[in-house]
């Protein structure tokens, strides 16, 4: 038995500093929320009236959206979460507010964007670019694929769209913005270098280049009567996110996963959207009879749907000027998803289909992608803070300082009223504040949770709970001897009338963590997560410390020779001779 | 011996009957007031719960009618402005155009000689509040249900349920009171720190009820007492803890409202802090003046006590406290009584004779160990 008691409490407490040691030897340490190192947090929903089908997918689709844009800004560890239909976002560290909210704040569009000329990210260092989309994705079935891609490029320079009917003011703009483009490229890169590079690529892709390097030329020339009017579009950088509008030319990037590792794939100077995401009623993955996956989709009646469609399409097949490779971009949120070829001009058909050599996830993916586009979420704040990284430090020294402040005088009171006992209550208190440490340092390590200052509140408030669970422990040992056991006796007997005690207690405090947790959102949750967690850890340290401690130290000669050591009145257990009746109390009882 | 001696014993004798009359009182005037001045003056509602915008400038620099001169022009004189522990002022007002946001924003921080980075921003949307009290009033309402249904099952004991819910609404009321009462303002810290203190009071309260149930199962079938005796007992039996508990709870919550606001200037500490303190105090009070004597009122009305309190010969709520003379007089009874205790194979243990046993509740049977 006392062998017994003894190894459980060697154990844990050699657990205990185990996990610590270890916690601190990978250099682990509690990941701080956003309210202790500062950074800024953004509460998102869904702006009333939106669609309610398929919401729970959309906004799926929106949070990776936004968890993209984030990490394009490089945020060391953004949380990105969805409790409901809420979207949290936390951006520890970020200081640029304006900049974040931009990046959450903004509904993502779909568009199809005719593809004007495209460079490998590989080439873009050397500078080497060849053209054409590599991925070789091409735009329904029936008819044969028309390859050439560079025989009317030399259209923009001279000629303002006229072949895409769907194409309205904006586009009639776009070509002149190809020359300012081109003209820039003079600027960071050479003249002569870009456009040798396009027809080199021109080549590569199979015929006719030259005229490429003729837009260059041209574009020198016209630049000094437009560059005022519209922005230069430089081919080789992306465009920043607020410049990505619709009616603009744009150079947006392409990526491909491989083994969990995202890298940019083709760089697209594109051309004013064509077709709106809007335009399309439905997406879906499929495969083909020969083992393919191909992507369908269905277009929504009317002139700026399907009729949008048809004409951009016409115009890619025709290779006009505003489609020059014949290739139709699919672009969302700054990315091209797919660059197909378009074979069709869809007279009389509504839907398409996307053919390639697509993975299942990277068909169902574009498909996801593109009924999203079908009905965009916008998502609307509710919500957003910032928090400078000098109050969030203030608050964490504040807190920590409050919080060792707190546990000290709880340390002294406990020990002048329990003495030796009140020891063990300490030890209790450490061992269990050592294992959340541990437990929170590996939350915050490997699932990313972190302690907010609610969390911090919950964790000292549990310092109460825990202590608690020890008083009531005592107490019960005290009533115990004053019926005249010994200490040795009354710490097992005590322990299970106490153990019932606070497994009653300690459940209530349990259910209450729990419901909070889920029914809840925002720094509610983060408390009741780690006012449940120390809750638990109070019982473990109850269980596995306490007990045996206790009953240890019950054993030893001390405590039968100098009860009062433990906190005990000194007269209850000596021998019924020697006791002293109590004086009896006339100030508070009331005789009958 | 000293009263605090015999705390430390827990050889209080303290009329709890009396003091819980006394208690009924005051919780009724406490409760009138709270949802009086709840009905009339509401609350204080922060940014987070009417939406709107707050910067805090971190300096000492500003007053509030500086402040108040930088805004003036900026078509903000109605901002509410607060310095904050001294080195943190803060700005709120309603909503605005994220353009207006950085201009005033630019405005405090160059009135303040600081960069604009430090001032942080808040924007909180008109449905926010809403959303996070209608969430958070879901959670209380499922939060009863599974408190009743488990303290029903756990003890045993509808009453019991009723009686640690009803210290908890008081609790609720009393704390919304004071924050009406003192036109302290509402955040979300104060909202978690009331439902913290949901748990800790109905924590206190289990505790006392545990004891309340031991107690009865042990004594009250012998007939020795009323219901109401009974809990007075296991009132002074639990005393001790209970304050034990209460202190060693508010001496944590009063180093976060004295170190974390007041020296260091935490504001969210402090907003923690005082919610706490007040629901600490308040739900300390209740479990020993509202939900025991709740108990002990439906108690009193079952057969079993009814039937104990006619055979005692005691009108309804007299006042009964024994002194240790006469609980030394039941003792003697009751030894020769216990074997009618209900427990199976409980073993009653007589007490040493001359042993000091302040009340007359005799030492707890040993249990058979459970297999």
């Amino acid at each position: 038995m006392r062998r017994a008691g003894l190894t459980s409490l060697i154990a844990f407490v050699g657990i205990t500093v185990a996990l610590l040691v270890g916690v601190l030897a990978a250099g682990w340490a509690p990941l701080l929320g956003l309210d202790l190192q500062g950074g800024i947090s953004v509460v998102l929903k869904p702006a009333p009236g939106t669609d309610p089908e398929g919401l729970d997918a959309r906004l799926d689709q929106a949070m990776g959206i936004i968890r993209n844009r984030v990490d394009a800004i490089g945020v060391a560890e953004p949380d990105i979460t969805r409790q409901g239909q809420t979207i949290v976002v936390q951006l520890p560290g970020v200081k640029d507010q304006e900049r974040a909210l931009e990046l959450v704040g903004t509904t993502a569009e779909l568009r199809f964007r005719p593809v004007l000329a495209a460079v490998p990210a590989a080439s873009l260092e050397t500078t080497t670019t060849v053209a054409g989309d590599g991925t070789a994705t091409t735009v329904a079935g029936e008819s044969t694929a028309t390859t050439a891609v560079g025989d009317t490029t030399t259209a923009p320079s001279t000629t303002p769209a006229t072949t895409a009917p769907s194409t309205t003011a904006p586009s009639t703009t776009a070509p002149s913005t190809t020359e300012a483009g081109m003209d820039s490229v003079g600027g960071p890169l050479a003249p002569g270098e870009y456009a040798g590079g396009a027809s080199e690529s021109a080549q590569a892709a199979t015929t006719t280049a030259a005229p490429t390097t003729t837009a260059a030329d041209g574009a020198t020339v016209t630049t000094a009567a437009t560059t005022d009017t519209t922005a230069p579009v430089d081919p080789t950088a992306i465009t920043a996110r607020a410049d990505d509008q619709a009616d603009k030319e744009v150079v947006l990037p392409s990526f491909e996963t491989v083994d969990g590792k995202r890298t940019e794939t083709f760089r697209y100077l594109l051309g004013p959207t064509l077709v709106s995401g809007n335009a399309l009623s439905d997406a879906s993955a499929q495969l083909t009879q020969n083992g393919q996956w191909l992507v369908a989709i269905t277009f929504k009646d009317g002139d700026e749907n399907i009729g949008a469609w048809r004409s951009a399409a016409s115009a890619c097949v025709a290779k006009t000027t505003t489609c020059p490779t014949g290739q139709l971009a699919v672009a969302l949120d700054g990315e091209v998803l797919s660059a197909p070829t378009v074979q069709s001009d869809f007279a009389g058909v509504n839907s398409a289909t996307i053919t390639g050599t697509f993975t299942e996830r990277e068909a169902k993916d574009l498909a996801t992608a593109l009924q999203y586009g079908s009905l965009p979420i916008e998502l609307e704040r509710q919500q957003s803070q910032e928090v400078s990284a000098t109050v969030g430090n203030d608050a964490l020294r504040a807190g920590v300082i409050a919080g060792i402040i707190g546990l000290v005088i709880v340390a002294l009171y406990l020990l002048l009223y329990y003495k030796i006992l009140g020891a063990v209550a300490i030890a209790a208190l450490v061992m269990s504040f050592g294992l959340l440490w541990a437990v929170i340092s590996w939350l915050g390590e490997t699932q990313g949770l972190a302690l907010t200052l609610a969390g911090v509140v919950g964790i000292i408030v549990s310092i109460g709970v825990s202590v608690d669970s020890n008083v009531v422990y005592f107490e019960n040992i005290k009533d115990d001897m004053r019926s005249g056991r010994t200490l040795r006796s009354s710490a097992e007997r005590s322990f299970r009338t106490s153990l019932s005690t606070i497994l009653k207690a300690d459940s209530v405090s349990l259910i209450g963590a729990g419901l909070l947790y889920w029914l809840t959102v925002g720094p509610v949750r983060g408390f009741a997560f780690y006012l449940g967690l120390s809750t638990l850890l109070d019982l473990v340290a109850t269980w596995f410390f306490m007990r045996p401690a206790v009953r240890f130290l019950a054993q030893t000669n001390l405590a039968s020779s100098r009860p009062d050591l433990f906190g005990i009145p000194r007269h209850d257990h000596e021998p019924p001779g020697g006791a002293q009746p109590p004086t009896p109390s006339s100030s508070t009882a009331v005789p009958v | 011996m000293g009263t605090l001696r015999r705390l430390f014993r827990n050889e209080t004798n303290y009329n709890f009957i009396r003091a819980w009359r006394w208690g009924a009182v005051i919780s009724l005037v406490a409760v009138a007031i709270s949802l009086l001045s709840f009905g009339f003056r509401g609350l204080e509602r922060g940014i987070d719960f009417v939406g709107g915008t707050a910067w805090e400038v971190p300096t000492s620099q500003l007053t509030v009618s500086e402040t108040r001169d930088v805004l003036r022009p900026l078509g903000l004189e109605e901002a509410k402005i607060q310095t904050v522990g001294g080195d943190l002022v803060r700005v709120q007002g309603p909503n605005q155009t994220p353009e207006e946001v950085a201009t005033i924003r630019t405005a405090l921080a160059d009135a303040a000689g600081i960069s604009a980075d430090t001032v942080a921003v808040t924007q909180v949307g008109p449905s926010w509040g809403s959303e996070i009290s209608s969430k958070a009033i879901r959670a209380l309402i499922f939060f009863f249900i599974a408190i009743a249904i488990y303290i029903t099952w756990a003890l045993r004991d509808w009453r019991m349920a009723v009686g640690a819910l009803v210290a908890v609404v008081h609790d609720i009321i009393i704390s919304i009171g004071v924050y009406s009462v003192f036109r302290i303002e509402v955040t979300p810290a104060t909202l978690i720190a009331f439902l913290t203190i949901l748990g800790f009071s109905l924590y206190d309260t289990v505790v006392v009820f545990d004891k309340l149930r031991e107690n009865a199962a042990r004594t009250a079938l012998s007939g020795t007492m009323t219901y109401t005796e009974l809990a007075s007992l296991s009132m002074n039996q639990v005393l001790m803890r209970s304050l034990n508990t209460s202190i060693t709870a508010i001496l944590p919550v009063l180093s976060i409202l004295v170190v974390g606001s007041v020296i260091l200037g935490a504001t969210t500490l402090e907003e923690f802090g005082i919610a706490l303190l007040v629901g600490l105090i308040v739900g300390a009070y209740s479990s020993i003046f509202v939900a025991t004597p709740l108990v002990a009122w439906l108690k009193e009305r079952e057969p079993k006590y009814r039937e104990v309190r006619k055979r005692l010969g005691r009108s309804k709520g007299e006042v009964i406290m024994t002194s240790p003379a006469e609980a030394a007089d039941a003792r003697e009874v009751e030894a020769h009584r216990l074997p009618t205790t209900t427990r199976p194979g409980a073993v009653p243990r007589p007490p040493k004779p001359g042993a000091a046993a302040p009340t007359v509740i005799p030492p707890r049977p040993r249990k058979q160990r459970r297999r």
